[in-house]
């Protein structure tokens, strides 16, 4: 037929250009179908999207599936979803007034550059200060309503803690930062104990483990009346409400760690000490051991290195960059001459408690034991190492992280509640019930703990 | 048919070259074999191309979709995200274990009044009488009296990760304004009363750490959505020492319009005193959830201007109690509004450059709103009464000027009103203390 049309000639001569040209068309064809596939055609989307839309398409009828990977995932401008929630359509608009689509990236923002550190200059918390307990104490003379002991043998203390100022990865991290906060919140109301949380990173290159130290530093010379700096971290609990720190106990150390002097000073163990929790003194001495602990912790290439001597050093320490306990433990073990006699490594209570061995036992510790002993029958501190509620993976399983974490919150939040007459229905359970009735002579009813007006809160009755 | 011919002629054209090839050969089985093969051959020249573009394709779609269920560690991955949301969904679900050996919790009786607790009626005295035996624990310290701020939230995760993470932030900032002015922090987390669950659940609570703590002698309740943005004013407590109740509003809209909105009850302070508890017990019976906060719900709505149609609220429930038992309470209330005690948000955020500018801290008032409060909102909950964008990026901002104020006497600054980060703003020195003396807000209100 065709070649009635065109005649026999042409014909063959179309049937031979074809054949000696059909390798470069078809490999004209794979090549836009390549471009199509990386590129995309405009409208028509990628092959990936066709996928996913295909996927969506065939999802949308068991709807369980497509919800949980908006949870995990950070909220993000749904594009093909063509469902309930379309009034927003893609990208967070800013007429929404759900706060399920809407992405925080959007509008943080910021108006400064960061500043770009001089490499050739070795790290520095800042400048160097060498009277700083002469200056403290011309202050606190000439500042007597500011003393630094509230008690006989109560020290001023404060609190420290903080976490990122922006949302966790984790979308229930949020919760879990301020159900820890509410548990610090209520120790530190009971012992008249000062809070600080912090939201502020101080120093880029200390980011991460490593941004307590200038923080602490800035605290301790901005707050003279302090005598103790308390850091504990985000995801350490109180769980022994009753429990005093023994300030006279401390009476001549400076620095105070939950630890055993044979796993720091003899195994060089890198779990020897926890600095997790601990006690600082507001003196010269804690300033010059912030200035030798601080060198490794520069991010980069110092705390790559330093961490591979950490390693090398201590003894079970995995492989990663260099952190803020190794670093404690090497500069305790390398030199303790020089500051091991300040130091106090606390074993007789749990100043920090490894959470592992403590929160299968709190039905065990409520019927034999009471609070106030602070040690392995009722810990002072539960610390969920290794959990991370506020990231999106931590090193344990989720679910005995998150729901231990729960635990160890309503056994503490137990304490504070039958001051009031409740307590919680069961420690995995947020209700509360009422275990002591009204009555109307509310100040004969004392709370079993004594935690309404305990003698640690006592203020000192000038005598007149 | 044309290319039949063509086709037959090529055939007619290689038979001849097998054949002589064939013929070349001693056996007929040999030419035959090596037909076949010749065969073979152009069978596999033809399908070359084929073969090439298939494979080719393979190697594109599985660069671009990759190779989906196939691969077993993506199954893996599957399972786990599964898991976690799992748990993620049963953690923030309302569900709780239900013990059976639980006694059903009896409903209340719609026909008797709701009562907060037993009826106390020398608190007063009593209180007087506990602060006389123990003097180590007093109501005055320093001559400023004991403050308690009271707040809370609900005990499970919001229904979005932003809520908890401005609850978060919202305590940080009670917590950094507490420290400096010496008042003590309350942060509940528990239905003390299930009938008074919601904005109601504050009423068992405020009357539950009265009479626990006789050495308090105000209560201040805030929301967990108002802010404090300035963190030098202090409420002037020596102005009330007639009074009972301090609430912000304006008593021309409270008497003459009878409007709704005429007082907030998210920022109040109650003295710890009989008169208190009395007002706690005649508020309290509007709140029991069910058909009774439904039917006061309907009365307020019909006596208060503006009100729209919903539950009964604390709120409207007070102003309607204040109204309409004017002569019991009016004189002990002072309705406040020289400075904002309670700040609606919507005509401040978007002031603050305009007030770094212009004013400082420690006025309280329009030029330095002392809280902002961010009604409306709910970041907490799913949906607010205003766009989510407007309501976020107001309360970054009102908390990174809050945050300014605390990071001054550090050194340190927010870099923009939008920005989670910091910048230092004033250089770190070897003598500290000169700027501590200068920048110390607790200091410099001690020795006022």
């Amino acid at each position: 037929m065709m070649e009635r049309c065109l005649g026999a000639y042409r014909w063959r001569r179309m049937q031979r250009a074809f054949r000696q040209f059909k390798v470069t068309i078809i490999c004209l064809l794979l090549t836009i179908v390549v471009l199509r596939g990386t590129i995309g055609a405009g409208k028509f989307g990628t092959p990936e999207q066709d996928y996913l839309e295909i996927r969506d398409h065939l999802i949308h009828t068991s709807r369980k599936r497509a919800e949980p990977h908006r949870v995990l995932e950070e909220v993000q401008p749904q594009q093909t979803m063509a469902s309930d929630s379309s009034s927003s359509g893609g990208g967070g608009s800013a007429t929404t007034n759900s706060y399920t689509e809407f992405d925080i990236n959007t509008i943080l923002k910021d108006e400064e550059p960061d500043d770009k550190p001089d490499p050739n200059k070795p790290y520095s918390l800042g400048p160097k200060i060498s009277d700083w307990d002469e200056q403290r104490a011309t202050w606190l003379k000439e500042n007597p309503q500011f003393p630094n002991f509230i008690g006989p043998n109560k020290p001023r203390v404060l609190l420290v803690t903080g976490s990122s100022p922006k949302p966790c990865e984790n979308p229930v991290g949020d919760h879990y930062l301020l159900k820890s906060i509410k548990n610090k919140i209520d120790y530190c109301r009971l012992h008249g104990v000062e809070v600080f949380y912090n939201m502020a990173l101080l120093d880029a290159e200390m980011a991460g483990f490593w941004a307590k130290l200038p923080l602490i530093r800035k605290l301790l010379l901005s707050h003279p009346e302090i005598e103790f700096l308390w850091w504990m971290d985000s995801d350490a609990m109180f769980t022994d409400m009753a429990f005093e720190v023994p300030w006279e106990r401390y009476r001549d150390s400076n620095f105070v760690m939950h630890g055993w002097n044979e796993m720091v000073y003899d195994e060089k163990n890198w779990i020897g000490l926890n600095t997790g929790s601990f006690l600082l003194r507001n003196c010269q001495w804690s300033l010059d051991i912030l200035d030798s602990w601080a060198p490794m912790g520069p991010k980069g290439k110092v705390r790559e290195e330093a961490g591979k001597i950490l390693t090398r050093e201590l003894k079970n320490r995995p492989v990663f960059e260099a952190d803020d306990q190794s670093a404690m433990v090497y500069l305790l073990a390398t030199q303790r001459d020089k500051w091991g006699d300040k130091v106090y490594l606390e074993n007789a209570y749990y100043l920090h408690g490894y959470w592992g061995i403590l929160v299968d036992r709190y039905e065990e510790m409520i019927e034999n034991y009471h609070p106030g002993l602070g040690d392995h029958r009722w810990p002072l501190v539960t610390h969920f190492v290794g959990c991370k509620p506020c990231g999106k993976f931590g090193d344990y399983p989720v679910e005995r992280c998150l729901k231990q974490m729960d635990r160890a919150f309503n056994f503490g939040d137990n304490q504070i509640l039958q001051m009031y007459g409740f307590t919680h229905k069961s420690l995995a359970s947020r209700r509360v019930k009422r275990v002591r009735n009204e009555t109307s002579n509310p100040l004969e009813v004392k709370d079993e703990l004594g935690l309404l007006h305990p003698a640690f809160k006592a203020v000192k009755v000038s005598s007149s | 048919m044309g290319q039949d011919n063509f086709m037959t002629q090529k055939r007619n054209l290689s038979l001849p070259t097998t054949a002589a090839a064939g013929n070349g050969r001693a056996f007929v089985g040999g030419g035959r074999g090596a037909l076949r093969g010749k065969h073979v051959q152009k069978t596999f020249n033809n399908i070359k191309i084929t073969i090439l573009c298939g494979f080719v394709t393979i190697l594109v779609l599985r660069g671009t979709i990759g190779i989906g269920s196939l691969g077993s560690s993506d199954a893996l991955n599957q399972n786990l995200i599964e898991e976690t949301n799992r748990i993620l969904a049963e953690i923030r679900s309302d569900s709780d274990p239900i013990d059976p050996n639980d006694p059903p919790e009896p409903d209340v009786n719609p026909n008797t009044t709701y009562s907060l607790g037993p009826k106390i009626l020398n608190w007063d005295s009593d209180r007087r009488n506990w602060l006389e035996g123990n003097p180590e624990f007093p109501s005055y310290v320093n001559g400023k009296p004991k403050v308690l701020l009271l707040t809370g939230s609900p005990p499970n995760p919001c229904d979005n990760p932003m809520g908890d993470h401005y609850l978060l932030k919202a305590v940080k900032n009670k917590i950094d304004y507490c420290r400096i002015h010496g008042i003590e922090i309350v942060y509940n987390m528990a239905h003390l009363d299930k009938e008074l669950a919601g904005y109601w659940a504050k009423l068992p609570m405020i009357r539950r750490l009265m009479l626990s703590h006789p050495e308090v002698e105000w209560i201040w309740w805030m929301d967990s959505d108002a802010l404090f943005t300035d963190m030098v004013f202090q409420v002037p407590l020596s102005k009330y020492s007639k009074h009972n109740l301090v609430i912000h509003g304006y008593p021309d809209l409270l008497f003459d319009q009878k409007s709704w909105i005429a007082l907030n009850t998210g920022s109040f302070l109650f003295r710890n005193c009989q008169w208190s508890l009395d007002l706690l017990d005649a508020w309290a019976p509007m709140g029991p959830k069910g058909p009774i906060r439904d039917e006061a719900g309907k009365i307020l709505t019909a006596n208060l201007k503006g009100r729209p149609a919903f539950e009964a609220d604390d709120q409207s429930a007070l102003i309607y109690l204040l109204i309409s038992r004017q002569d019991k309470w009016m004189d002990k209330v002072y309705v406040e509004n020289s400075y904002y005690l309670h700040g609606f948000w919507a005509g401040l955020v978007d002031r603050y450059e305009e007030m770094i500018d212009k004013y400082h801290p420690g006025l309280g008032d329009e030029r330095w709103p002392f809280v902002t409060h961010f009604v409306g909102c709910k970041p907490c909950g799913s949906y607010g009464d205003y766009p989510v964008e407007r309501c976020l990026r107001s309360m970054e901002r009102a908390f990174n000027f809050a945050d300014n104020q605390v990071l001054k006497l550090y050194g340190f600054g927010h870099r923009g009103l939008l920005s989670p980060k910091i910048k230092r703003v004033r250089n770190e020195t070897a003598t500290p203390l000169e700027y501590v003396d200068k920048f110390n807000i607790r200091r410099a209100s001690h020795s006022l």
